[in-house]
């Protein structure tokens, strides 16, 4: 479906080396760069309180899950409040590993799980982008959770029995289009964080991978993006899911809401046009699995 | 239409024509007046209308993301989209939030702001016809975001989150 010929064989080949990051764009400039990861990432909107008409990435925004309310962080590069006295390792330490610069566990609210497979070069670069916003003096706030659910140390439980950092390996059997798509919808782009159904602990059950939930953040419902025929997003072409993502307008000419529309607004939208392919050819080769969550979905009538 | 179908036989015999028509207005009156507005209909006319707006949207997307050789019916569709804009302020008009239907009560508590939402679908949609007709392919694009968005912005405001559809299967998940 992607590779089409020698020329593109020739340069699988050659993509091969390398990991699929976002740092294998033209640009030089890290600034650059990881402003592209940032909108790859859906312009981390979860840390701006657009509600209540925050600053962009203070933080401070109420992200309510079955467990309670946690508040996201400040990432601005205020260096009381925000990230400013981070070191590298500081930052990729709590991407990959999920664990803050004194050690302690992040809830995860914060999606680690997903972003632990980013490489260093594309969290580097978005450390780059994000230090060269301007800083925002603002307090983080505590969760207002039922205990355990509150407590740092459950956190550390939670990743103890949940979670082990790994980075994203490519498949060599797949092209590099296809590898590319996988690395961005399972890293950076963490498209499972919504779209794929939780155990009772709150982590991920893959069995399900993108099988959609109604009890997704913010307590919206998650669409099924598997490509089930009926259920999931099947009957998309490739070029609806690259439209999608640009345009936010769904085959039927309806428009994405909610959460989904934020991060199509402040990211998706600006992601390169060869990057929104390659999610669209990762996508058609997970595992459909049915899971009806409306009736009438994807113009059944 | 049945006063015209009875035409011939009230020519012919008056006072039987006019026995058998008030026959027929007695046995069923809904030949003879309209029938009473139906919140039910309400909802079906409503929702076809909205299928309608989306189907053009659809249509002015399938024309630009496959390139097909219909650029030029991009004008025609814009326009539709603007009369369809005056049809949506008149279809919900009447306040019907009960039953199978996304139309938050909002709507009717906000008269005003959802006339303003759909004059702002009709201007974006008049826009998309005079950019279309440029035929500036990323212009036309731009606009169809921006006019998609005036659909975004009042569903935010007057049609329920995907989670409380009336479309949400019992018990799914």
């Amino acid at each position: 479906m992607i590779v089409r010929g020698a020329a593109a064989m020739l340069a699988a080949a050659a993509a091969l080396h390398a990991l699929p990051g976002l740092a294998a764009e033209p640009s030089g400039d890290p600034v650059v760069r990881g402003r592209a990861v940032l909108e790859a990432a859906g312009g981390c909107t979860c840390h701006t309180n657009i509600d209540d008409d925050g600053p962009p990435l203070a933080g401070g925004r109420p992200l309510s899950t079955p467990f309670g309310t946690y508040f996201s962080t400040n990432i601005t590069p205020d260096r009381e409040t925000g990230i400013g006295s981070w070191s590298d390792a500081d930052f990729i330490r709590a991407m990959r590993e999920g664990r803050a610069p004194d050690g302690s566990a992040y809830f995860p609210v914060f999606p680690y799980t997903s972003f632990t497979g980013m490489t260093d070069d594309d969290l580097l670069a978005l450390k780059a982008y994000l230090f060269s916003l301007p800083p925002v003096r603002r307090e983080n706030r505590p969760p207002e959770a039922w205990p355990p659910f509150s407590w740092r140390i459950s956190a550390s439980a939670w990743q103890w029995l949940n979670f082990a950092p790994s980075r994203f390996r490519p498949d060599p059997a797949r092209s590099p289009a296809w590898n590319r798509g996988a690395y961005l919808v399972h890293a950076v782009a963490h498209c499972g964080e919504c779209h794929t159904p939780r155990d009772l602990a709150g982590a991920l059950d893959t069995s399900r991978w993108l099988a959609g939930t109604s009890d997704g953040p913010e307590g919206e419902l998650a669409p099924n993006i598997t490509p089930h025929e009926t259920t999931g997003i099947g009957r998309w072409t490739a070029a609806d899911i690259v439209w999608y993502l640009q345009m936010g307008l769904e085959p039927d000419g309806d428009d994405a809401q909610g959460l989904m529309r934020e991060v199509i607004e402040h990211g998706y939208q600006h992601v390169s046009r060869g990057d929104l392919e390659a999610i669209a050819a990762y996508l058609a080769t997970v595992p459909p699995v049915e899971n009806r969550l409306l009736e009438h979905e994807h113009g059944d009538p | 239409m049945s006063a015209h179908l009875f035409r011939p036989l009230v020519r012919h015999a008056p006072g039987v024509g006019a026995l058998a028509l008030s026959v027929l207005l007695g046995a069923s009156p809904a030949h003879a007046q309209a029938p009473e507005t139906s919140d039910e209909g309400t909802l079906k006319y409503r929702q076809k209308l909205m299928s309608g707006v989306g189907a053009d949207m659809g249509a002015i997307g399938d024309i630009l993301k496959y390139g097909l050789p219909l650029q030029s019916l991009i004008v025609a569709h814009a326009q539709m989209l603007s009369q369809r804009a005056d049809l949506v302020a008149a279809a919900f008009e009447r306040d019907v939030s009960v039953g199978p239907t996304d139309a938050k009560p909002e709507i009717w508590a906000k008269p005003d702001e959802f006339r303003q939402m759909t004059q702002d679908m009709k201007a974006e949609a008049d826009k998309l016809a005079e950019i279309a007709a440029s035929g500036d392919a990323a212009a036309i694009g731009r606009q169809v975001k921006a006019l998609g968005g005036a659909c975004g912005s009042c569903h935010d405001s007057f049609r329920k989150p995907k989670e409380e559809s009336y479309k949400r299967a019992e018990g799914g998940s």
